[in-house]
């Protein structure tokens, strides 16, 4: 790996900058092992890194650790095909921005067993996984539980939760005012998605803020002991929810997207009957979900607790699609 | 002085689900009634702002809006306006169509209304009703003057009449654009006719400069670091310059402008508000009235002129013909709907000092006003110099350290600082540090409206201007409205467009900041 000379074109490009304003103010890391999933992340890097001035260095797992490319006074690419923890900290550590903060992207299958990962990840004030991005399954997720799980201390961020906040924020809308009484009373959810880690996520996170407990791969048990039924099914496109469906034993809640995926449809019906609602989505782009983790990841617990309750439910069995 | 605290919590969060959830958007239900909904406010400013709102998702679902305004619609034909105006003034990629339309429309509707005629307000009431039934907006009602500020007094008086000051089961607030009154005694009336219907709580007095992120930040800036704190006193500080300068001339608004003047537009509301921010004490919390509370205090502590020192302690002008970049402007007394020999000031300079422990001895210059030769609103805190010189060479002038917080067009902050420049002799020169917003975050901040009626609708009354405050503004610059408007200037017009102003301002103050 050639950091030497990558140093040696960065220093060339600052003094053809001459005394212009230097605006960065964070080192950027991405680590990628997949062609397609690199040229994904390149352009939302190149976004992200347009709002909040940056270093960024990415580590391109498909190319051999000869090959270097420098773009401009801040992009750096590297290869890193066989390049081992060690190497890759050290060319971090030699490329990063003295004082600015240092925020991983991780963008590849494993990570509890990957010494690259726990190197890169050292330092780092915020690491961003995604664990639906690699496959559609839960393998990813239940990696990082595992993970999370030895190093609660890891502030890392999952692009996975935070896509849900339009989802979390119409399923809230729900259950505002008088209906929220009826979160003491439901008895079955049900979640389909196009990918798993969305779907365990959201009901880890309404299983968190209820304080259920998930008792077997179909049931979960409220503080009052009461059972609540679920289901996931896999519907629709990776990575977005189409519909979350919870009932009581009055009323049936619903938030599903419409068909064009620009609006999510809020429908009550029973005793809690309420004309139809509708909300914009504004899926947030990855380059804006990325900036929420960096913004927010250290001091999320409701994620923590989502993230828990997932793993909790993914331990008593995994939910079949 | 009203108790604290002012941001009461709109709802008792008994939904499990909120706790800790991002705030994606506003979930206090809510009828808005734009009083005014055929004018230019509205549909220019006021409508594309709720209806960005409504794109983004930051509209409560229980949302509707009313029209009410003399010009004659239905619901159908007034939805149909909303659509052409939206068409107008939203951005390309934001223009009304699809399912997000026909939602946000079904909840428009429209009444037409004689401002004095209690059964037009009867009318509304019934509205209000069938949007608590059909949107479950729960009896919240958002009340937008958008009117001109004559009719305020009537609409709130008939608001009361028809019982609309208050719903058993939701709020009431009312917002009220500016200007608030025309003179200290004009805004102590229309406070009594408010004030008798709507107590201190449910009054969002809005100036939309408030709502500008840039001004957010001067707060930030100041308690969000430890570097400026301990200089930002007599102690350190010469002078601050608050400058709102614009090369516009009054455009279509010469009949308004004509019978209120740089120091009543400009000085009174939204220069004064940016002084009370720079000059204030770190509030003990950012509730609303917390903030409010310092903002007073700074105002309070300043000493409005005495009639006899009013022209040593501001300086007035009004624009001839001159040229705008490169383009030849008219007079302001050649421009519509001014009078030919009008003594109304398109420029207005004041010198003020706050009266405190902190400020003691510090002038705060304030100007604003119009065919200026840029648009420039900024805050200059300029430096004491040096005490003691033992460097640079003789020639070498040593330049005070200026901090610079710029608020328009170019959003960011600015630091001066002397330098040595490179070579054998010990030569010092200014240089200067900056900071934009634009580069640093690379954000477009969110349009001023936007914020402020999603902060009225939650009930955060933290940008919208206390009482207090826009009564004691009044006090400050009442002895120059009145020296001003009884002493005709034979001067006028005394600077050109283009230039930097009049000669009396730099009699006031020879340092101003250039434009």
């Amino acid at each position: 790996m050639s950091f030497g000379l990558v140093l040696k074109e960065l220093d060339e490009r600052a003094r053809e900058r001459g005394g212009g304003v230097y605006v960065a103010t964070m080192t950027i890391v991405v680590f990628f092992e997949d062609a397609a999933i690199g040229d994904l992340a390149r352009d939302r890097i190149h976004t992200l890194a347009a709002k909040h001035p940056s270093r960024v260095v990415l580590f391109d797992g498909t190319q051999s650790d000869a090959l270097h490319h420098v773009e401009g006074e801040d992009w750096v690419e590297l290869g890193a095909k066989g390049s081992n923890a060690a190497l890759l900290r050290g060319a971090l550590n030699a490329l990063r921005l003295p004082e600015a903060p240092v925020i991983l992207l991780w963008i590849a299958p494993g990570i509890g067993d990957d010494e690259r990962f726990c190197e890169l990840s050292r330092d780092a004030r915020t690491v961003v996984y995604n664990s639906s991005l690699v496959d559609a399954g839960n393998t990813a997720l239940h990696q990082l539980v595992e993970y999370v799980g030895r190093h609660p201390e890891l502030p890392i961020a999952d692009i996975a939760y935070l896509r849900l906040a339009p989802w979390q924020e119409s399923v809230a809308i729900l259950f505002d005012g008088e209906e929220s009484s009826e979160l003491l009373d439901l008895t079955s959810v049900e979640i389909a998605c196009g990918s798993d880690p969305e779907a365990l996520y959201l009901l880890g996170w309404l299983a968190s803020r209820l304080g259920w407990k998930p008792v077997s791969a179909t049931m979960l048990t409220s503080p009052s002991a009461k059972q609540i039924a679920f289901a996931i099914r896999r519907e629709g496109e990776p990575r977005r929810i189409a519909r979350v469906a919870l009932t009581s034993t009055r009323s049936s809640f619903v938030a599903e997207v419409d068909p064009h995926g620009e609006t999510i449809n809020l429908s009550v019906s029973g005793s809690r009957a309420k004309p139809p609602r509708l909300r914009a989505i504004n899926n947030p782009g990855v380059a804006a979900l990325v900036e929420r983790a960096i913004l927010t990841s250290q001091n999320d617990r409701v994620f923590q607790a989502s993230l828990a309750a997932a793993g909790a439910v993914l331990a008593v069995g995994t939910p079949s699609p | 002085m009203p108790s604290r605290p002012n941001r009461v919590l709109e709802e008792v969060v008994v939904n499990p689900l909120r706790a800790g959830l991002p705030e994606e958007g506003i979930t206090t239900p809510c009828s808005a009634v734009f009083f005014g909904a055929s004018g230019d406010l509205f549909k220019r400013m006021l409508l594309p702002a709720v209806y960005s709102m409504h794109l983004r998702g930051m509209l409560p679902t229980a949302f509707a809006l009313v029209g009410f305004a003399r010009t004659p619609y239905d619901d159908a034909s007034f939805r149909d306006y909303c659509l052409k105006q939206l068409d107008l003034f939203m951005p390309q990629d934001k223009k009304p169509q699809g399912p997000l339309w026909e939602d946000f429309a079904k909840r428009i509707s429209y009444v037409t209304a004689d401002f004095t005629d209690t059964r037009h307000f009867l009318a509304l009431k019934d509205r209000l009703a069938q949007n608590d039934a059909e949107f479950g907006t729960a009896g919240n009602h958002l009340f937008y003057l958008a009117t001109p500020p004559p009719v305020f007094p009537d609409i709130i008086k008939h608001l009361k009449e028809a019982g609309l000051d208050k719903d058993d089961n939701g709020w009431t607030r009312i917002v009220v654009e500016k200007p608030f009154g025309t003179d200290l005694e004009s805004a102590r009336k229309l406070q009594q006719a408010i004030e008798a219907v709507f107590p201190e709580n449910e009054i969002y007095r809005i100036d939309h400069y408030l709502g500008k992120e840039p001004v957010q930040d001067i707060i930030a800036l100041r308690f969000a670091n430890t570097i400026f704190e301990p200089i930002w006193n007599r102690n350190y500080v010469q002078n601050i310059q608050i400058t709102s300068a614009e090369s516009l001339g009054v455009e279509e608004r010469g009949g308004y402008y004509d019978s209120a003047g740089a120091l009543r537009d400009m000085i009174q509301n939204h220069v004064i508000n940016l002084l009370a921010l720079v000059a204030m004490e770190a509030p003990i919390s950012s509730h609303a009235d917390d903030i409010r509370n310092e903002k007073y205090k700074v105002l309070s502590a300043i000493r409005p002129p005495a009639h006899a020192d009013v022209w040593s302690l501001s300086a007035r002008g009004q624009y001839g013909a001159g040229t705008i970049d490169g383009e030849p402007v008219v007079g302001y007394r050649q421009e519509h709907d001014v009078a030919p020999d009008s003594n109304t000031e398109t420029f207005a300079a004041v010198k003020l000092f706050v009266e405190s422990w902190r400020w003691a001895g510090v002038p705060f210059y304030l100007r604003s006003g119009k065919r200026l030769p840029r648009k420039v609103s900024e805050i200059a805190v300029t430096f004491k110099p040096i005490p003691h010189r033992f460097y640079g060479e003789a020639t070498d002038r040593i330049e005070p350290n200026v901090l610079v917080i710029k608020i328009e067009p170019d959003e960011g902050i600015s630091m001066r600082f002397e330098a040595k420049v490179p070579g054998p002799k010990e030569h010092i020169r200014s240089v200067f540090m900056d900071f934009s917003y634009g580069t640093g975050f690379g954000v477009v901040s969110p349009p001023a409206y936007e914020r402020l009626i999603g902060d009225a609708i939650q009930g955060d009354q933290t940008l919208f201007t206390r009482w207090d405050a826009v009564e004691r503004a009044w006090e400050i610059v009442t002895p120059i409205l009145e020296v001003w408007q009884h002493t005709k200037d034979f001067t006028f017009p005394n600077y050109a467009a283009g230039s930097q102003g009049p000669q009396s301002a730099q009699h006031l103050f020879p340092d101003w900041r250039r434009l």
